[in-house]
C-alpha cells in the first residue's frame, strides 16, 4: 500500500449487511449458553440426588432432561439450516461447525446426569461410607466446575479457557482414580452391585468434565481456527 | 519499475518480432503436448504470469495500485472484491486488453514466462493470443459454429490443410465440452446456441489459438445455475492444461473452483479518490475458512460492503 489510507472503504454504505443472519447466529450463541446452564443445573441436581440418596427424586432428574433435549433438537435444526441455506464462511462457518459439535457434547452430558440418577435407583441407594461420600462430593464439584468452564468459554468466546482446560481437568481424573481405589478397597463390604454402580457414577462425572473440556477447546477452534495443542 | 533487461518476446534484441514470437509459441505448444501425454509438468519458477508492483491508471486516476500476484500453471485463480476494487482492471491488464482504452496506463510489470508484456516492441495481439480471454457476455462471431473456431485460427496464421483445420475445430470444441452437442450442426450460426453453449463456444475459440493462460471476466454471470456448473466443471478440466484466472462476483463460485483467491478492496487516497488494492492473496481453502485479514473476513462473511 503506497499513498493510500489503508482503512477499508465500504463500497456501498456502512454497517452490517447480513443483519438477519447475524441475529440468527447470535440467537444460537445465546441459546447454547442457555442449554449449557440447563445441563449444568441438572448435573448438579443429579449429583446431589446421588450424594443424598434422594431416591424419590430420580424421576425429577429424568424430567429435567426433557427441556434439554427439546432445546438441543431446536438448536441442532437451526444450525443445520443455517449451514445449508447461508453458505457460511470463515468465522461464521467455524462457529456453526463448532456449535454442532458442542450441542452433541451438551446433550450427552445431560444424558449422563440422567444415567447417574438411574444408577442410584438400580442399587436402591449408595453406601453411606464417609470416605466414598467425600470423594463423590469433590467429584461433583470438580466435574461441574469443568462443565461450567466450557459454558464460560462459549459465553465469552475466550480461546484461552480451552487452552488450559486439559490441565484444569486433572482434578477430576485424580478424584475418579481415588474413587475407584476406595471402592475396590471396600468392595467386600459394599457388595458387587453397588461397587459397579459407583464405578459408573465416577465414570459419568469424569465424562461430563471431559465434555466441558471439549466445549472449551471447540471455542478455541472457533476463534483461532485450530484446536489447542493438547486436544 | 527500473530494470530494463532484454525481453524474449520483444524486438529489442536481434530477431524481428515475428520470428521471436513464433519460437515462443512453438515452445508453448511443446509444453502443452508434454502435459497431455502425462509427462512431468514443465518446471515453472514462480508463476506462468506474474504482476510486480503493478499500478493501473485511467488518465490521472489510479484505478488499482501496487498489485503483486503470481498465477501458476494448472491453477485456477479467482479475483474477488466489491465493485470498483479494480479486479476487472487487473484482469484486463494481464493480456493488454486495457491498451484498447486510450487513457489506460500500466506501471510496474506484468511478466509472462518471465518477460514483461509491457516492454517496448511486444506485440499485444500476440500476447492476447497466448493469454486468451472470455467475457461476461458470450460474444460469438455472427458466423457458423465451425467458423467461430476456424476463423480465429486462420487469422492467427493457421496454415494446415482443410482436414487439419477440421481436426483443430473438433479438438477445441471437445476441450470446451461442446463437441457432442454441436457436431451435427457445425454450419449453424454460433448465435443459435443457448447462452451456456455460446459461452463454451467462446472458450473453444480462445483455446483454438493455443494460449496457456485463459482470463475469464465473470463468465457465468449471465448463465443459469446448471449452465454455470457446466462452465465450472469445464474450468476444472481445463486447468490441467492452462492457468485460468477468473473474475467473479459469486464468492461461492470462487470457493468452488479456484485454487487461490485474491481479494481486492477499495480505499480512499489523500485526494479522496477511490483506488483498488490487493488485500489478501491466499489458497482458496484458507481464505474462506481462516482469512488472514479482517477486511477479507468482513467481505466474505457479508458483514460490510
Amino acid at each position: 500500500m503506497t499513498d493510500m489510507n489503508t482503512a477499508a472503504m465500504p463500497a456501498e454504505g456502512h454497517g452490517e449487511i447480513r443483519k438477519h443472519f447475524s441475529e440468527q447466529l447470535e440467537d444460537i450463541h445465546v441459546s447454547l449458553v442457555e442449554l449449557g446452564d440447563l445441563v449444568l443445573a441438572n448435573v448438579r441436581f443429579a449429583g446431589e440426588v446421588v450424594l443424598e440418596n434422594r431416591l424419590d427424586e430420580i424421576a425429577a432428574v429424568k424430567a429435567a432432561d426433557e427441556p434439554i433435549n427439546a432445546l438441543y433438537e431446536r438448536l441442532n435444526a437451526q444450525v443445520f439450516q443455517l449451514l445449508a441455506l447461508q453458505q457460511p464462511v470463515a468465522s461464521d462457518l467455524r462457529f456453526l461447525v463448532v456449535a454442532s459439535r458442542m450441542l452433541y457434547e451438551m446433550e450427552r452430558s445431560g444424558d449422563l446426569a440422567v444415567n447417574m440418577a438411574k444408577q442410584l435407583g438400580r442399587i436402591d441407594g449408595i453406601p453411606t461410607d464417609p470416605t466414598l461420600h467425600a470423594i463423590l462430593a469433590q467429584l461433583l464439584e470438580a466435574s461441574s466446575r469443568m462443565f461450567q468452564r466450557g459454558i464460560e468459554a462459549i459465553a465469552t468466546m475466550d480461546p484461552d479457557i480451552g487452552r488450559g482446560a486439559d490441565a484444569e481437568d486433572e482434578d477430576t481424573d485424580r478424584l475418579t482414580s481415588d474413587l475407584f481405589a476406595a471402592v475396590t478397597a471396600r468392595q467386600e463390604d459394599i457388595g458387587l452391585e453397588p461397587s459397579v454402580a459407583l464405578f459408573y457414577i465416577g465414570r459419568f462425572f469424569e465424562r461430563i468434565a471431559d465434555h466441558g473440556v471439549n466445549i472449551a477447546q471447540n471455542i478455541t477452534f472457533a476463534v483461532e481456527a485450530h484446536f489447542p495443542e493438547d486436544h | 519499475m527500473t530494470n530494463e533487461t532484454p525481453h524474449e518476446i520483444g524486438v529489442d534484441t536481434v530477431s524481428p518480432s515475428d520470428e521471436s514470437v513464433e519460437v515462443t509459441a512453438e515452445e508453448a505448444s511443446v509444453e502443452r503436448s508434454d502435459v497431455e501425454t502425462d509427462s512431468p509438468a514443465p518446471v515453472e519458477t514462480g508463476g506462468v504470469l506474474e504482476t510486480q508492483s503493478m499500478d493501473v491508471y485511467y488518465g490521472d486516476f489510479k484505478a488499482v495500485g501496487d498489485v503483486d500476484l503470481s498465477f501458476a500453471f494448472h491453477d485456477i485463480t479467482a479475483l474477488i472484491g466489491p465493485s470498483g476494487c479494480g479486479k476487472s482492471t487487473v484482469l484486463r491488464s494481464l493480456n493488454r486488453m486495457n491498451d484498447l482504452i486510450p487513457s489506460a496506463r500500466v506501471e510496474g510489470e506484468v511478466r509472462y514466462h518471465g518477460d514483461n508484456i509491457y516492454a517496448s516492441g511486444v506485440d499485444p495481439v500476440e500476447i492476447r493470443r497466448r493469454i486468451g480471454m472470455v467475457f461476461q457476455k458470450a460474444n460469438p462471431f455472427p458466423k457458423s459454429i465451425f467458423d467461430n473456431i476456424a476463423w480465429g485460427a486462420k487469422i492467427n496464421g493457421f496454415k494446415g490443410s482443410k482436414a487439419e483445420l477440421g481436426d483443430l475445430v473438433e479438438q477445441a470444441l471437445t476441450r470446451a465440452a461442446l463437441w457432442d452437442e454441436v457436431k451435427d450442426k457445425l454450419k449453424d450460426s454460433g448465435l443459435s446456441l443457448s447462452g451456456g453453449q455460446q459461452q463454451r463456444l467462446c472458450i473453444a475459440r480462445a483455446i483454438a489459438t493455443e494460449p496457456d493462460v485463459i482470463l475469464m471476466d465473470e463468465p457465468c454471470s449471465a448463465l443459469d445455475p446448471i449452465a454455470t456448473l457446466r462452465i465450472e466443471e469445464l474450468m476444472l478440466e481445463l486447468k490441467q492444461d492452462y492457468s485460468i484466472i477468473i473474475v467473479t462476483h459469486n464468492m461461492q463460485q470462487a470457493a468452488r473452483v479456484s485454487d487461490k483467491t485474491a481479494f481486492f478492496n477499495v480505499a480512499l487516497d489523500t485526494q479522496g479518490q477511490r483506488t483498488g488494492y490487493l488485500v489478501e492473496f491466499s489458497p482458496t481453502d484458507e481464505l474462506f475458512t481462516v482469512p488472514k485479514e479482517k477486511a477479507t473476513e468482513d467481505y466474505i462473511t457479508g458483514r460490510f460492503g
